[in-house]
């Protein structure tokens, strides 16, 4: 399988408004809570990256 | 909107040493930067943070420096030469955090006893921005024979430096401003 991102936008937290996604970063888990979320065509995992067009918050999530 | 709300620029002192004469180069560069339109600053100096040692990374975060770092557009690391290196504790807390960085502009403040300012620190630090997602700025400050730079009272005796630290933050607020707009408004997607 390999990760896409995902369509459904982030919400900030404090804003209540859709963030927005600016990066991606390929994650090499080493704890063995993420080992089963490996993408073994990438060898690790995507991390998505937001940003909240409001306050400029920033936040991730596994893609 | 975003746009309306002021920059906020922080200033990271990484150094706990007894004596650090960069704590006169953060204090002078954090002046300056409040003297900006448009700007907040705040000094964070590594030596107060609690972080424990015993464990690193994200596992280790602490709430107020992950807010600050959070609520900042850019970041400005003031970092002694040591051996040619960074202090192990200043790497130490910047690990702590890794989403609050992404997509967001550094200045490096490079501080030595010798006649380099730091330039070797400031090359080893670049690669270790780059992998935090940051992004470098062009200007350097380079504090050479910091003791000269400053008195032991942490006032300053070479009035040069005022204008090579007006052109780093010049070219640093404009790099904290351009990708913040492109955090918020432009998708990957």
């Amino acid at each position: 399988m390999t990760a896409v991102a995902k369509t459904d936008k982030m919400i900030c937290p404090t804003c209540r408004v859709e963030m927005n996604h600016h990066c991606d970063k390929l994650v090499y888990a080493t704890d063995p809570q993420n080992a089963g979320q490996t993408d073994p065509n990438l060898g690790g995992f995507i991390e998505e990256f937001h940003a909240c067009p409001k306050c400029g918050s920033g936040a991730s999530r596994h893609a | 909107m975003e746009a309306d709300r002021p920059l906020f620029i922080p200033v990271i002192l990484g150094t706990a040493r007894m004596g650090r004469m960069s704590l006169h180069a953060a204090r002078l560069v954090t002046e300056e930067l409040g003297k900006c339109a448009g700007v907040e600053t705040d000094l964070i100096d590594i030596a107060k943070l609690p972080l424990p040692t015993n464990d690193a990374g994200e596992a280790i975060k602490q709430a107020d420096f992950s807010a600050k770092i959070n609520k900042a557009d850019a970041l400005v690391v003031v970092s002694p030469e040591y051996n040619h290196g960074y202090s192990g504790l200043l790497k130490h807390v910047l690990d702590s955090c890794l989403k609050e960085y992404i997509h967001k502009a550094v200045g490096i403040v490079g501080v030595s006893a010798g006649p380099f300012g730091g330039t070797r620190v400031i090359q080893n630090l670049l690669p270790v921005m780059r992998e935090l997602g940051l992004v470098t700025i062009f200007w350097d400050i380079n504090f050479s024979s910091v003791q000269k730079v400053f008195n032991e009272d942490g006032s300053l005796l070479d009035e040069s430096y005022i204008r090579r630290i007006d052109r780093f933050l010049k070219e640093l607020i404009w790099m904290a401003k351009t990708p913040r707009q492109g955090r918020a408004q432009i998708s990957l997607d």
